[in-house]
């Protein structure tokens, strides 16, 4: 990651979307940003964090995200300019508080940014966050490019403070996580000097602030912010002045559609609108280019959003006006969900300019698929090698088997979240939100009054349990329901990029922290906790067995053993895996490939010539548990 | 009647999940997907052959009798009441310690203790009562081991499962001592020899027990922890008619249960059995109605009467002869056995000529069908 602090105004930096907004916000004089680590966003928080220190801003990897924006809100009340960036599900986190927030105002400029992923790439759901600035009342920016997320963040501040009311930024997977040029602006020093200034009752500052203000508060501010953006450079506008389709497009689908027009050659007859300020609509610039063409095209990720809005707004206008025939995800020219391409605009402008465009023979497309299966192992969704969920897994799968009652494990978000696959033996049967596990589970526990008899494990990662699992297992406890905890402690928030998280001991900005053991809060509790090496088959697998055979109250199984990626980087391998081609069975009965169809680490590979399994030497990391799953034991490992 | 070999996918939805498994273990033990857990059958994942050994093996599965019967006894399957055999006669064991641990005359220890000290086995698997009183494999190596295996147990126990769990390269003499469908899995595995397992021709003796009826582990277990005070007990015992009881020793005496609230654990599969005198062993034992502390010994096979005869001439049994009303009565008892399993199987297939997974020949069937 560059350093995003360099004292360059009007250098120009390849920089990626994540690192743009964090440069936006550092030439806003950022003091505070906290955050929790969610895809796309993660990279803003460590982009600051890496500099953090020497410009004298603190920098913080909370526990969850309404946390991390409560904690920023502080800042911002006691004058200091602060940021809390995530993911648009960490926004559905922290709607309670934004909710407040909204109608409380700020101290300093305070900027929420919300990362979407259209196509849920990287995400349980595929939500846009855009809906939350409308039914927040505040005001709504969406980047079209790298540099206006610099540009915009930057801004985001100010608005924050003129306007008086959090601000929102809006972005996707496609802006945070590619790179372009961002012309560099300058880096001022502001000095802060913090402190709250309280004052009578709900008043801060001087002005009415915790209570009794009429909602009106905000409709007058969001007024203020829609007449700013009436002139705002973030909304742009280039093509005919009397095109014969006018696209209303904003973020990652600008590029989307600039580049559509100009591959179909329709420059001079297709004019884009581009938005950055979003909500609240600027009605009149608006309006001034519905003035333009009665045929209007809306190109945007992923709701219908500023569709719904311009077309709300063209209802409203003086009737007996020209109606304009409107074009987007209503009429079904354009994908009602998902991440769009250049290649959706094209099939859009096909349809409503009549011109045939193909971009490519569809058989060409299918030839280049089936390319990488020649190269590559046809393979699903799978853990590392050495990944100790897979043994966690592999013992969760063995144990509900046993058991025979027709048990499964409820799932969660994290590398973890893979049990729901053949990868993960497919014990994991639900999965919903950050602590979903353990809420569902102390549902399903109190089901035996219904004659439920099927045993729960409730299956969680480390960064998880800080995250959301803890109200849950005391729910479970206090309302005597019956299920397992299981928490998968590779001492990671993996799935995002190792950022730390309290257990880990070591905080955003590199200070130690004392690490907190899960156990020893579950253990605090006072319900049974057993901790295990989830490689140690055996003991785990009778442990867990022994953990459902109680059948009443709320448990806890912590499984320990650190990430695979972490152990891998600091030593080296412990062992020296072999499959010996004597012993081995391949598909013959007595085996059928347990190792490389059910097991599926892909440090095993089959070999479909001489039908024996081998160890594939470039991705196996000599973890050595695979020893203890195949039934000839024809897997040997040697200590190295 | 389906006759091909299948995979362990039918074998779970054709006999494992349908109540016709009795639990003897053929088709676990030499493969990851199907282990025997506190008296069940589970299968660990899906094993995608088509045609396992599993199947084949089991004894739930077509079984040809009369290729089972010349492969141990060189002749046809035939509807005799106590199957082929050599000799009837009872016996017990000369040995006072043996007596005393012993749950009847003590007669399948001193045979197998006699075996193993002979060479003719170097090892036995054998049915241990567990501390909890749950049913046992376990591989004996001596004869302290053998003594630990005295009693009757009366669950079902997949001493089968042991045995495919032997190591694929030793070629140690194995005795082992089984239920009647125990005796028919083995003989399918001696008709159709395994591979990829512990060799079948290194089982050099079987033992077969005489059985009514097995109750199901985890369901007689469970009641058995309801009604008795487990740690206490010492030895179970089902005597033989008219007596109806399922007896309990403890060191303060007797306990005795009703046999009709016991016969409910029968697990279900027993009902369509036809073997009483477990037909397909070299030596067939059991107890002798009336006469306490011996057993009914039958002698099948060239194998059965060497160690019979080895027996005598070490002196390690005492034999007498087999009363002829204990004979007629036997023999009447194992007839309504077969009459019984042949009623409950027509009655579940609803066809005559559908015998389920047995595969007798006209005539026999003609036979025992009247």
């Amino acid at each position: 990651m560059p350093d995003i602090d360099i004292d360059a105004q009007g250098t120009t930096l390849l920089l990626m979307g994540n690192e743009a907004i964090a440069r936006g916000a550092l030439e806003a004089g950022v003091g505070f940003v906290a955050a929790y680590p969610g895809t796309p966003s993660s990279e803003i928080l460590p982009a600051i964090a890496e500099v953090a220190r020497q410009r004298g801003i603190y920098a913080e990897w909370s526990v969850n995200e309404i946390v991390a924006i409560e904690a920023a809100t502080a800042a911002s009340l006691a004058g200091i300019r602060a940021m809390s960036p995530m993911k648009q599900n960490g926004t559905q986190v922290a709607l309670d508080f934004l909710g407040n927030l909204a109608q409380r105002g700020v101290g300093a400029g305070l900027v929420l940014v919300t990362v979407d992923d259209p196509g849920s790439h990287n995400s349980s759901n595929e939500q846009d966050t855009r809906h939350v600035a409308k039914w927040l009342d505040i005001p709504m920016l969406e980047p079209g490019d790298f540099q206006e997320a610099k540009d915009m963040t930057r801004w985001a501040f100010d608005l924050s403070e003129e306007v008086d009311i959090i601000c929102m930024l809006r972005a996707v997977s496609k802006i945070s996580h590619t790179r372009g040029n961002v012309k560099l602006g300058d880096l001022p020093t502001r000095q802060y000097k913090a402190s709250f200034p309280y004052d009578g009752a709900g008043r801060v500052g001087g002005r009415q602030r915790m209570w009794g203000i009429p909602h009106d508060v905000q409709h007058k501010k969001l007024a203020i912010a829609r007449e700013k953006y009436e002139t705002s450079p973030f909304n742009r506008y280039v093509g005919p002045d009397k095109p014969e389709l006018l696209i209303i497009t904003s973020g990652a689908t600008w590029l989307y559609s600039q580049e559509a027009v100009r591959t179909v050659g329709l420059e001079k007859r297709v004019g884009i609108l581009k938005l950055g300020t979003i909500w609240p609509l600027p009605e009149k610039l608006v309006t001034e280019h519905l003035d333009k063409s009665l045929e209007v095209l809306f190109v945007e990720e992923i709701d219908p959003f500023i569709e719904g809005s311009v077309m709300e707004l063209a209802a409203s206008q003086v009737p007996g006006k020209p109606q304009h025939t409107f074009y987007g995800k209503r009429s079904g020219h354009i994908n009602a969900y998902g991440e769009l391409s250049p290649d959706d605009v094209i099939k859009a402008l096909n349809k409503i300019m009549g011109i045939n465009y193909q971009a490519r023979d569809p058989a060409y497309l299918k030839k280049v698929e089936a390319i990488p299966r020649e190269y590559a192992v046809n393979r699903g969704g799978a853990l590392c090698p050495g990944c100790p969920h897979r043994a966690s897994f592999w013992n969760i799968r063995t144990a509900l088997k046993l058991d025979g009652r027709g048990g499964f494990a409820t799932g969660d978000i994290g590398c973890y979240t893979q049990g729901l696959l053949p990868g993960g033996f497919s014990v994991v049967k639900t999965l919903y939100c950050m602590g979903g596990s353990a809420g569902i589970a102390t549902g399903f526990g109190k089901l035996g009054q219904f004659g439920f008899k099927q045993p729960v494990l409730a299956v969680c990662g480390d960064s998880t349990f800080f995250h959301a699992t803890i109200p849950a297992l005391i729910n479970g406890i206090f309302n005597n329901s019956n299920f397992t905890l299981v928490v998968l402690d590779n001492t990671a928030t993996a799935m995002t990029g190792f950022q730390p998280h309290p257990g880990t001991g070591r905080t955003a900005m590199g200070e130690p922290a004392r690490a907190i053991k899960i156990e020893d809060i579950c253990r605090s509790l006072g319900v049974p906790v057993e901790v295990c090496d989830p490689f140690k088959f055996k003991e785990t697998t009778e442990t867990l067995l022994k953990m459902m055979a109680i059948d009443k109250g709320t448990r806890v199984v912590v499984m320990k053993r650190e990430c695979e990626l972490i152990r891998g980087r600091r030593e080296s391998p412990p062992y020296k895996v072999t499959v010996s081609p004597d012993l081995c069975l391949g598909d013959d009965c007595g085996c059928d490939r347990l190792c490389t169809r059910i097991f599926l680490c892909p440090g095993l590979r089959w070999n479909k010539e001489t039908g024996k399994s081998e160890i594939d030497p470039i991705l196996c990391t000599g973890c050595g548990v695979c020893v203890d799953i195949c039934p000839q034991g024809a897997i040997k490992r040697e200590v190295l | 009647m389906v006759t091909k070999v299948k995979g362990a996918k039918e074998l779970q939805d054709e006999v494992i999940n349908t109540g016709l498994c009795t639990l003897c273990g053929a088709c676990a033990g030499s493969c990851p997907y199907l282990v025997s857990y506190k008296g069940r059958m589970v299968l660990m994942d899906n094993c995608n052959l088509s045609e396992g050994q599993c199947y084949q093996y089991c004894p739930r599965t077509h079984i040809d009798m009369d290729a089972i019967s010349r492969e141990v006894f060189d002749v046809p399957y035939s509807e005799q009441q106590l199957g082929t055999f050599k000799e009837i006669f009872i016996a017990r064991s000369a040995d006072n310690h043996i007596r005393g641990k012993a749950q009847y005359g003590g007669t399948v220890t001193a045979l197998i203790s006699l075996a193993m000290k002979e060479g003719l086995i170097d090892r036995a698997i054998l049915t241990q009562t567990s501390n909890d009183k749950t049913p046992e494999a376990v591989l004996a190596q001596n004869e302290k081991d053998v003594l630990q295996c005295t009693s009757s147990n009366y669950m079902a126990c997949p001493v089968i499962e042991k045995f495919n769990k032997l190591p694929k390269e030793d070629n140690f003499k194995v005795g082992i001592v089984t239920t009647p469908c125990q005796g028919l899995a083995l003989s399918k595995m001696k008709l159709h020899p395994p591979h990829n397992r512990f060799s079948i021709d290194n089982l050099k003796l079987v033992i077969g027990l005489f059985c009514t009826w097995a109750l199901s582990t985890d369901q007689f277990h469970s009641f058995l922890m309801e009604t008795l005070n487990i740690p206490l007990v010492k030895k179970f015992d089902i005597p033989p008619p008219p007596a109806n009881t399922f007896d309990a020793y403890t060191s303060s005496g007797k306990i005795s249960i009703s046999l009709n609230q016991v016969r409910k654990y029968t697990m279900p599969t027993c009902a369509y059995c036809l073997d009483m005198t477990s037909e397909f062993a070299d030596i067939s034992i059991g107890a002798v109605e009336g006469i306490e502390g011996w057993n009914t010994v039958i002698v099948r096979t060239n194998t059965g009467a060497e160690l019979i005869s080895r027996a005598k001439q070490k002196g390690a049994i005492e034999i007498g002869a087999l009363p002829p009303q204990n004979l007629a009565h036997l023999k009447e008892a194992a007839l309504i056995k077969k009459k019984r399993g042949l009623g409950e199987i027509i009655k579940r297939t609803g066809d005559r000529n559908n015998l389920l997974y047995l595969g007798l020949s006209q005539q026999v069937a003609d036979k025992l069908i009247s």
